[in-house]
């Protein structure tokens, strides 16, 4: 018989597989193993197998082209590809990787993809699918082994819960192949179950051609190993249990010109640390992945050669986080729990219960038979909190680098610690210092953190400061977690440096941006971040869409986040300019169209009244505005009947306030609103617009008070009624303070006194006066 | 033994062709005091194939439940099952004690009358004045008979019981022994012995159990029928059960009477439609799968005597009035808002019963 190599097939992230393929290795002896795995990861073999390498540890491939496609190899302790790969280097025994190179990989992700796109839109939830894991790196390793079924022949998977008696598939692994007792029983197992997936799951012809492909060229690297030297039956190759048959089934070898003719796109790699979290996060992607903490578990279990230990691991764990968080979980009950678990796993024929059993025996028995008691502790005792880690320089991606770069010039390398610790920067520039850059270090740090936030990495965290409006101030909460690593790994994918990144992840949102406001958001990011650049491409995309029809909502809320950087602007050392004749546009077009949007309802009206407060603001403060048109505008609103009476009132509140009405005009115009004849919610409608914004201001002018108690005199008893219900909610909102010095000018009005006055107005209602009001509210006064 | 004369037979002679099939067929370790491995407890009830024979299955919802409840049994752990009012509470813990035990019928019915005494044992006291404590003059309850047998007790509806009649299961759950001081005796539980208890989640006037207590059971929640289409199946299988049984004399009924009565009680329990745009409000009583059982088993009961034996629009309504308006107006008012908004609306297929539920709720 023809000597052939030895193949283990294999699960990723299973703990029987990782630790029967070092005996599987111990047995064999090869002279070369090979791995799945792109085959120009080959060289970072070394790195991966580090003393101090702490899994789980992930391999990130990465095009540099946009749109930036990537794949994923994470790496758990009981992977194992990663025990082979410890083996080999234990040994001395040379190891590679033989499947595709990470860019071929790429490129025939990114072909595939444009082929579903070409073909249209019946496959749309398919490509969604595939985006997404195309997006977040899992795909590439999906496709093709005994899990990659998690890519499409989901039939086949629902097939197996159908015909499995646990219901599940992953359940049927866990009880056939990852209980087994020996190596030759889950190599055996591991090979059958990868043999009738493939029978079954020859439908997806795409996926069918990339499994192939990636069969060829696995031997394709056999065959090279041979050409080297090195016997068929010295050789071991660790691979997906699916593709055992695909490489030992006597296919030809890829030769060259297949090789060179696949697709291609370049593409870089790097080391990062990954989590838990994260593969349990990758539904979907197989064994393990659901409950890596528990898995973890299995793995010691296996070591210690005790096949109960995961168990006892597993349900400890719920009892120990139960009580600590306050539940009741007796020994006793994790006991019992024990024993109901094992009782299912005998009624499925089998010794050592399986993640399911245990799940529903503590269910049972600490959870008085409801899931919801336990789902805390399942989620903390199944996925874990575990954060793998790198040493200091293994395969630093250049944004990694660039990180403790700029903390180290920037002095923060103390706040780079697990504590929190706050950080007070004063922006101005320090006059006791020499160099420029010492004198704006606290700028420069303020830049780099709102960068870092940006980005989404979540080491600094803006706190509020206490002095209002004191832009020379800024406290941050500085916190280092594993966590954050793994995020700016991830943004090497944005850009080679944090600035960088920064850079492309404002573009990204400036490109999305579809409203003014979301852009001026992007806008004054840009400027929390001293990026000039990417602040004007923000601007410009503003200033296309300002010209589409767009609210005065809208309009106030822009001119007044990008007025907020024009004022504050020069202590971040930002050229202004540009800014200017983009705010003054849009404070005209919002003058000119304020008047029209003006006829509303008040539910409209309640978002308008603090658009033209931010309006004033805007002009209030910059003198390139037109404020006086805007000041005419208010005018004019305030005197037209045809309008929201609030936002009339509103209006006339902004004029008095400005000066711009006295009080004989004010006088004229309560008069006005209020007298005889006009509805009186529409009167009250116009009083709580005035009175929206400066209480103090109505409270002085003793006129106004006047006009308004001439005018409830003149109502008969069902028009006061009618009154007292929308005056009351104009008055709503003073505080008791307030409502004292307006029984102050009542009390003058009335002659009457003062104090008792308030304590009517400040008295809380009785019973029958509320019952009295609700039955207003309700009542249908016809005319409305 | 199996005549027909009884109103209402004990599950084990019901099903005596299947249990003895599953034991003549039996392959697998049989726990003590057992008649059959758990794994057969599990074909019984949830349905399968023995040999060449059909087991019709039992319970018809999660499997997986059942396994858990077979399992409890079998680490000698009492079970406790919990649910709302009809869904088989107490039919699931039938099947498990004439499955295991082949005898289901050592039970004490909990209410609030239930004494210490039921639970444990009390006395002939013709006897006990006649000629002292003695063994025969005591009368041992089911517990008491299912430890000296090393078998299953049932105790149905245990939290009716008063708080200190239910905290007498304590010591017999823990110790696993009974004394019995007058005769100074104490009689030790044989393996095999387990409790089987059932608890109503909703209905009114229940104790609630003590943490102690429940801490020796194994708690089981039984859910409401998952799907319509599986409380359709059990609606079905149960009447065709309950027609042979009680000689109705009139057809089962059609696919689509079931599913108009599982649509219309899924709906006023859930709140909503079954589609769930549509948000409706519920009834004060509890919907459940056994009262649809019984509204169409009253149905047919109308058919055949009434009527020509085949269920009407008419009978139906009659059934679904006295189900859904159960206590006072207010459930008429639900029934009247669930007619004109949803049903109405629901087409020509639903119109005939609208009507005359509309007549009836008048």
């Amino acid at each position: 018989m023809e000597r052939q190599p030895f193949v283990f097939g294999i699960r990723h992230l299973s703990p029987a597989g990782a630790y029967y393929v070092r005996e599987f290795l111990d047995e064999v002896k090869p002279e070369m193993v090979l791995i799945e795995g792109p085959s120009d990861f080959t060289d970072l073999m070394g790195e991966l197998a580090g003393e101090d390498v702490k899994p789980p540890v992930a391999v990130m491939a990465y095009t540099r082209q946009l749109p930036v496609r990537t794949i994923l190899y994470p790496f758990a302790e009981y992977s194992p590809e990663y025990q082979a790969l410890l083996w080999a280097k234990e040994h001395g025994c040379p190891c590679r990787f033989c499947d595709l190179p990470s860019d071929v990989f790429l490129g025939i992700r990114a072909r595939q993809e444009e082929k579903r796109q070409e073909d249209g839109d019946g496959s749309g939830s398919q490509s969604d699918e595939a985006e997404g894991q195309g997006g977040d790196g899992s795909g590439a390793k999906d496709s093709g082994d005994d899990h990659g079924a998690a890519r499409r022949p989901f039939d086949v998977y629902e097939a197996l819960d159908r015909q499995s008696e646990d219901g599940d598939h992953e359940t049927f692994w866990e009880r056939t192949i990852e209980q087994c007792a020996d190596s030759r029983g889950y190599r055996t197992g591991a090979w059958e179950f990868g043999r009738a997936l493939r029978e079954l799951s020859r439908k997806d012809r795409d996926e069918d051609a990339e499994n192939l492909t990636r069969e060829a060229y696995m031997r394709r690297v056999i065959g090279q190993v041979l050409c080297e030297g090195i016997q068929a039956d010295r050789i071991a190759v660790i691979a997906g249990a699916y593709h055992g048959e695909g490489i030992l089934g006597g296919g030809r070898a890829m030769s060259d010109e297949e090789f060179a003719a696949l697709p291609r796109l370049e593409s870089l790699r790097t080391l990062m640390p990954y989590s838990y979290y994260r593969l349990s996060q990758r539904s979907g992607y197989g064994a393990g992945n659901r409950a890596p903490a528990y898995y973890e578990y299995l793995w010691q279990g296996l070591k210690r050669k005790e096949a109960d230990y995961g168990a006892r691991r597993y349900l400890s764990g719920l009892g120990a986080y139960q009580r600590a968080n306050g539940g009741v979980a007796s020994a006793a009950q994790v006991m019992e729990a024990a024993r109901l678990a094992r009782a299912l796993a005998q009624l499925h024929g089998s010794r050592i219960p399986t993640l399911k059993d245990l799940r529903d025996g503590a269910v049972t028995c600490m959870g008085q038979g409801a899931f919801s008691e336990l789902a805390l502790a399942v989620a903390d005792t199944e996925i874990g909190t575990k954060i793998g880690s790198l040493p200091q320089g293994v395969s630093q991606t250049s944004i990694q680098a660039d990180f403790y770069e700029n903390l180290r010039e920037l002095r923060l390398e103390k706040y780079k610690s697990v504590k929190a610790m706050e950080l007070d920067l004063d922006l101005r520039e320090n006059l006791r210092v020499k160099s420029k850059k010492a004198a704006f270090l606290d700028l420069e740090r303020s830049f780099f953190l709102h960068r870092l936030r940006v980005l989404d990495i979540r080491f600094a965290a803006a706190q509020a400061v206490k002095q209002d409006n004191a832009t020379w101030a800024e406290r941050w909460v500085l916190q280092w977690t594993p966590e954050a690593e793994i995020q700016i790994v991830e943004a090497v994918l944005k850009g080679d440096t944090v600035r960088q990144a920064a850079a492309f992840q404002l573009k990204a949102k400036t490109d999305a941006g579809t409203g003014i406001s979301e852009l001026a958001k992007v806008v004054s990011e840009a400027f929390y971040c001293g990026m000039p650049l990417a602040l004007h491409s923000a601007l410009e995309a503003l200033q296309e869409l300002a010209v589409d029809a767009v609210s005065v909502v809208q309009l106030a809320d822009t001119a007044e986040e990008l007025s907020v950087v024009i004022r504050y602007g020069d202590i971040r050392k930002l050229d202004r300019t540009p800014l200017i004749p983009i705010v003054s546009q849009l404070f005209l077009r919002a003058c000119l169209i304020l008047p029209g949007e003006c006829a509303c309802d008040d539910q409209a009206a309640t978002a308008m009244i603090p658009a033209i407060g931010k309006l004033c603001q805007v002009g209030t403060a910059h003198d390139f505005v037109d404020y006086q048109r805007f000041l005419t505008v208010l005018t004019e609103i305030a005197s037209r009947d045809d309008l929201n009476t609030r936002l009339s009132g509103a209006a006339a509140a902004i004029l008095l306030e400005q000066g711009s009405m006295d009080s004989t005009e004010l006088g004229r115009e309560v008069e006005r609103r209020l007298s005889k004849g006009i509805p009186a919610e529409l009167g009250a409608g116009w009083f709580a617009g005035l009175s929206s914004r400066n209480h103090y201001g109505l409270i002085a002018r003793l006129t106004l008070w006047e006009k308004l108690s001439d005018y409830l005199d003149t109502l008969d008893g069902e028009e006061f009624k009618r009154a007292l219900l929308f005056l009351r909610r104009a008055f709503a909102d003073f505080t008791s303070g307030e409502k004292d010095q307006i029984a102050e000018n009542l009390g003058e009005i009335w002659q009457v006194n003062p104090a008792q006055v308030s304590e009517i107005l400040n008295d809380s209602l009785t019973e029958d006066a509320m019952e009295f009001l609700e039955g207003l509210e309700e009542f249908d006064f016809g005319d409305i | 033994m199996n005549d027909n004369h009884v109103q209402r037979l004990p599950a084990e002679q019901l099903f005596q062709e299947e249990i003895d099939a599953l034991i003549a067929a039996e392959k697998n370790p049989v726990p003590q005091g057992w008649r059959m491995s758990p794994k057969s407890v599990l074909t019984y009830i949830c349905g399968g194939r023995c040999g060449d024979r059909d087991i019709t299955p039992k319970y018809i919802g999660s499997r997986r439940l059942v396994e858990i409840a077979i399992s409890t049994l079998v680490t000698d752990r009492a079970l406790l099952l919990i649910g709302e009012p009809g869904t088989a509470k107490s039919w699931l813990s039938e099947h498990l004690a004439a499955a295991v035990n082949g005898n289901s019928t050592r039970v004490i019915q909990g209410t609030a009358g239930t004494t210490e005494e039921q639970i444990k044992y009390s006395w002939n006291y013709a006897m006990l004045i006649a000629s002292g404590p003695s063994r025969e003059a005591m009368i041992p309850s089911p517990v008491y008979r299912a430890m000296e047998q090393g078998a299953i007790a049932r105790v149905e509806e245990i939290s009716r019981c008063a708080s200190e009649v239910q905290d007498a299961l304590i010591s017999i759950l823990s110790e696993k022994r009974i004394s019995v001081p007058e005769l100074g005796i104490e009689v030790p539980a044989k393996k095999g012995f387990s409790v089987i208890a059932t608890a109503n989640t909703r209905d009114k006037g229940v104790n609630e159990m003590s943490a102690a207590l429940k801490r020796r059971f194994n708690i089981v929640v039984l859910p409401a029928p998952e799907s319509l289409e599986a409380e359709m199946e059990i609606v079905k299988s149960r009447i065709t059960q309950l027609s042979g049984n009680l000689d109705l004399n009139a057809k089962l009924p059609e696919a689509e009477v079931v599913e108009k009565v599982c649509t219309i009680f899924r709906e006023l329990r859930k709140g909503a439609t079954l589609d769930g745009k549509q948000k409706l409000k519920t009834t004060s009583g509890v919907l459940s799968t056994a009262e649809a059982i019984s509204l169409l088993a009253n149905s047919m009961a109308l058919a055949g005597s009434f009527g020509d034996g085949v269920i009407t629009d008419y009978d139906l309504a009659a059934g679904l009035q006295g189900a859904v308006v159960k206590e006072d107006s207010k459930d008429r008012n639900v029934w009247e808002e669930y007619l004109e908004n949803i049903m109405k609306k629901r087409g020509s297929r639903w119109l005939s019963l609208y009507e005359e539920c509309k007549e009836l709720n008048r």
